[in-house]
């Protein structure tokens, strides 16, 4: 099977997982316990009131018609009206998401740029204390919940030290030409840098462990003792043999990992007020405005099933034993 | 001139318990020589190859002797002074040649890396030389654009021995670099091998435990047993007329399409553990001729010039050498 | 070492033991548990996190004795002390004894934790086991589902089913659960694929033995080593998210958690008001407990070397 065909398939299965996930998502707003618009509807309202608020947010049609209109919606990213503010959804969310992208994109990068030559580092140095300690240490960091070392980071970096803003993701009053112009001036460097951190640093003993555990496999294969004997220096074998084939299957993980830090952004954000997608589902949630928790969530579902794609397209590009098959 | 000369080496591996591998081995090669290194598996052959490369691995250890190379003593040189001479003047082709090839690069670079961490070769010369190699073992030139999973097992080893030449080394060890190949290829890369080497005019090391490569390919010979040398000398000599009832029996052991049909008699029993200190001969047990003054000491004698025997000959060599050639003495081990 | 427990469960399983068979199955089970405990002694991680699993669990059920106070006990006019002889982890905006949170706070956790676990483990390896044994229709529809369940990220589904049904310890248990298997599932699968092809099933099945049994006595023993490793996971990731749910507000509102301690820490203030007791304490605990399970795992993975993901 081709390059074509493997995307076209792949493509496919996304489609379908993604519309089976709005289902559920649909199925389960509705399943659920409670008016959706009990809390906006106070008792101050009369019956044709409600009956009128209702016809707005077509929940006055049978089911059926509802998802069916639901589902062609979100073809077109319709995500209906804000039961709280009652404006467009997708107006509300569609900033949010380059938020919430460079956010988590950095906190991922970083991550993988401090786990994965830490993970060699443990495989190379296999047996030692250091490697145990290291081991160790990496668990710990990822025992400690996010929203706790934000809190720690926040007081350190912010109040204590007064080197960092303590959340948010701009000064209030400054506007910019660009989202491009924002996301690089100083100022917003600055709020990224202790978010990114944090999240960073849950994060990277995932591929620090899969890179020690990868390398330590391919450290016993022939061909990197075949390397060894051509003369080669230790630290070349172990970046360009050992270390270029323990890659590969971290490529893979990466898409597991990206959907844990999509995930992840709802505490994150939380933690430091970014106004970004996961804040965003959380407040609504809270609020019960259900179509825009229902959006966000596809939203980040979606950027799941997207990162799972660019991995396996990647390591298809990698290896060159796979042939999509 | 003499290209490399093994004194009384001893190997041992680090463990529990210790295993030695190599008690005490001496030869010497002559430049343009090849010679065949023949013994059961187990005898310790790879070790003393890899100890001659200093491609020991992480547990191994020169515990006795030492190794001249082209008149320098490199028994005890650092890794770093190793691999200044690794490649560029001794290369290896080991076992498990098939699996050697980083499966994610392609052919070219590697044979590209192992010529330009030795030498100031630009990327086009480098790539000229990939060819060259190539067709050296006869292989098509284009396939070094290939990756190695794209090429069958005989191919792959023979991407190695074209590496093997890169730099055009002194001396060549090849460990067994034809046995996980099929008996027609073997064939045809043996006298590859043996072309280029007359050829390109390097030394070789050939360890096998087939002794019929031995005869086809290599000029002296060292029979080894029980991580001690049997029997040394030159080929010819040493097929015509082996003294050591070893040697005699291996000759046995092995099919031979020329001369009378007959069946094949190995030895029976099996080699000695080498986690045990020795005393004596260590072929003593398995031995048909062997007598009690066989546990002590074995001289090596020289009945003729240049072809030594590791063995007491408790009985006259005549007797050995008719003897061996019935399977009776070796099925029934009667002690003579 | 699965074939080693093949022979050890095949006979102990035996309903029909003699007296005789008995005995030596007595001897195996002594010689079991010394390998167990052969194997704690080289594992000072498995070791270190069992013991510190422990000492919370005892904390958990002895909560009313040790913590001094009510954990709901206000004192507003102590409010947001230090640590001190009286509050030996100081005291929150309303008075309340950070310590004897704390305390109590470790019940709600472990509950959680370990209930998902067990839920995580019992769905996850079933279903693997099916997948695994029966292939075809039945495999491709089973991990069809394990892919939908993959697609759906974690934390925010957790919130939404929460939020929609009512924030008990047991919608959080069921969320977790509900999601979690999907990776004990997989790697269980893979290793049923393999054990499938071994001499001891076949043979098992040669002599007629039905699929149930197949399954259940001769390859689940196999595969609980490898259930009890992501059970071990699975108990962290359940603690994590459970923290998270109540940081973010929805958790349990009668109970006292962790994450719920923070929520009000920051809320109130507590950092720019430097009462650093509040909110670095039950961070501690999520932590600690966190790492002990991961510690229990990874002790035991050393032995099985699996390959280390996230769920």
């Amino acid at each position: 099977m081709g390059l074509k065909e493997f995307v076209t398939r792949r493509i496919i299965q996304i489609v379908v997982l993604y519309f089976a996930i709005a289902t559920m998502l649909f199925f389960l707003f509705r399943a659920a316990p409670g008016d959706p618009l009990a809390a906006y509807i106070g008792t101050g309202f009369t019956q044709e009131q409600a009956a009128q608020i209702r016809a707005t947010f077509g929940l006055d049609q049978p089911v059926h018609v509802q998802y069916w209109k639901y589902m062609t919606n979100l073809v077109t990213f319709n995500f209906g009206l804000s039961y709280i503010t009652g404006d467009p959804v997708w107006g509300i969310i569609q900033d949010r998401i380059w938020n919430t992208l460079v956010l988590m994109g950095t906190s991922v990068v970083l991550a993988y740029l401090i786990g994965v030559p830490f993970g060699a580092y443990l495989a190379w140095n296999r047996g030692t204390k250091r490697e145990r300690f290291g081991v160790v240490f990496a668990l710990i960091s990822r025992s400690a919940p996010v929203f706790w070392t934000g809190l720690l980071g926040i007081w350190i970096f912010s109040f204590k030290l007064g080197w960092l803003p303590a959340g948010s993701m701009s000064q209030p009053g400054v506007t910019y030409s660009s989202k491009l112009a924002q996301f690089t001036s100083p100022s917003f460097l600055r709020h990224l840098i202790l978010p990114a951190l944090v999240q960073a640093f849950y994060f990277y003993s995932l591929p620090a462990l899969l890179m020690r555990n990868s390398m330590l496999e391919v450290m016993n294969e022939d061909f990197v003792d075949f390397a060894e004997l051509k003369g080669i220096s230790d630290f070349a074998v172990m970046l360009k043999h050992a270390a270029r084939n323990a890659l590969l299957p971290i490529v893979t993980a990466f898409a597991v990992a990206a959907g844990f830090a999509v995930g992840g952004s709802v505490v994150l954000e939380t933690v430091f007020a970014w106004p970004g997608l996961g804040r965003e589902m959380v407040r609504a949630v809270i609020a019960n405005d259900y179509p825009v928790a229902q959006a966000t969530f596809l939203i980040l579902a979606g950027l799941v099933l997207v990162a799972n794609f660019l991995a396996d397209l990647a390591y298809g590009y990698l290896d060159p034993r796979i042939t999509y098959d | 001139m003499t290209l490399l000369e093994v004194n009384d080496l001893h190997v041992t591996y680090a463990g529990d318990p210790d295993v030695e591998a190599v008690r005490g081995v001496s030869f010497t090669l002559e430049e343009g020589e090849t010679l065949g290194i023949v013994g059961e598996s187990g005898c310790g052959k790879t070790t003393l190859a890899q100890a001659i490369m200093g491609a020991l691995p992480d547990n191994g250890r020169i515990t006795g002797g030492e190794i001249i190379f082209d008149g320098q003593d490199i028994t005890h040189l650092s890794n770093r002074e190793r691999r200044e001479i690794r490649w560029e003047q001794m290369s290896m082709i080991s076992q498990s040649a098939m699996n050697s090839l980083d499966p994610v690069y392609r052919v070219k670079d590697q044979i590209k890396e192992a010529i330009q961490e030795h030498r100031d070769a630009s990327d086009a010369e480098s790539y000229e030389r990939a060819r060259e190699l190539m067709e050296l073992v006869g292989l098509d030139p284009d396939r070094v654009e290939d990756y190695p999973h794209q090429l069958s097992g005989g191919m792959r080893q023979r991407v190695i021995i074209a590496m093997s030449l890169a730099l055009d080394p002194d001396l060549i060890i090849a460990d067994e670099p034809t046995t996980a190949l099929d008996v027609i290829i073997q064939e045809q890369i043996l006298y590859r091998i043996k072309e280029l080497q007359r050829e390109l005019g390097n030394s070789m090391v050939m360890v096998t435990h087939d002794i019929s490569v031995v005869a086809e390919t290599c000029d002296s010979m060292v029979v080894m047993y029980g991580g001690e040398l049997m029997e040394s000398g030159n080929v010819d000599e040493i097929f015509n007329n082996a003294h050591h009832p070893y040697t005699l029996g291996l000759q046995n052991a092995f099919p031979s399409v020329e001369g009378e049909k007959r069946d094949l008699t190995s030895i029976p029993g099996s080699p000695p553990d080498l986690s045990e200190p020795l005393q004596g001969c260590p072929f003593a047990s398995r031995c048909p001729f062997a007598a009690p003054v066989c546990e002590e000491e074995v001289p090596v004698q020289e009945p003729v010039d240049g072809h030594r025997v590791r063995c007491h000959e408790p009985v006259p060599f005549e007797q050995i050498r008719d003897r061996s050639g019935e399977d009776e003495t070796w099925l029934s081990q009667n002690k003579v | 070492m699965s074939d080693q427990n093949t022979t050890a469960f095949d006979s102990e399983s035996a309903p029909d033991a003699r007296d005789t068979e008995l005995s030596t199955w007595r001897e195996r089970q002594v010689d079991a548990w010394r390998r167990r405990l052969a194997f704690l002694k080289r594992e000072p991680m498995g070791l270190a996190g069992i013991l510190i699993m422990l000492a919370i669990i005892l904390v958990a059920i002895f909560a009313p004795v040790i913590a001094p106070y009510e954990p709901t006990e206000t004192d507003y006019g102590n409010s947001l002390a230090p640590p001190s002889a009286e509050h030996p982890l100081g005291t929150d905006n309303a008075g309340r004894d950070i310590f004897s949170q704390l305390v109590f706070g470790a019940r709600p956790a472990l509950q959680i934790g370990l209930l998902s676990a067990v839920s995580v483990a019992f769905v996850g390896m079933n279903v693997g086991l099916i997948a695994g044994y029966y292939g075809g229709y039945v495999d491709d529809a089973l991990m069809r589902l394990v892919d939908f369940a993959y697609g759906i990220p974690f934390t925010p589904f957790i919130i939404v089913l929460v939020a929609l049904w009512e924030p008990s310890k047991w919608t959080i248990v069921g969320a977790i659960a509900l999601l979690l298997w999907r990776q004990t599932a997989r790697v269980v699968r893979s290793h049923v694929l393999n054990l499938k092809e071994k001499p001891f099933v076949k043979s098992a099945r040669t002599v007629g033995a039905s699929d149930r049994r197949i399954i259940y006595r001769h390859i689940a023993p196999n595969v609980l080593p490898l259930v009890f490793l992501y059970g071990s996971f699975a108990i962290a990731w359940a603690i994590l998210a459970e923290a998270s749910i109540s940081y973010l507000g929805f958790g349990d509102p009668t109970a006292v958690t962790w994450g719920q301690m923070l929520q009000s820490a920051q809320q109130s203030q507590a950092l720019a008001r430097d009462a650093w007791w509040w909110f670095t304490m039950p961070g501690m605990a999520i932590m600690l407990t966190v790492i002990s399970a991961f510690l229990i795992g990874r002790g035991y993975e050393e032995q099985l070397n699996p390959e280390l993901q996230e769920p």
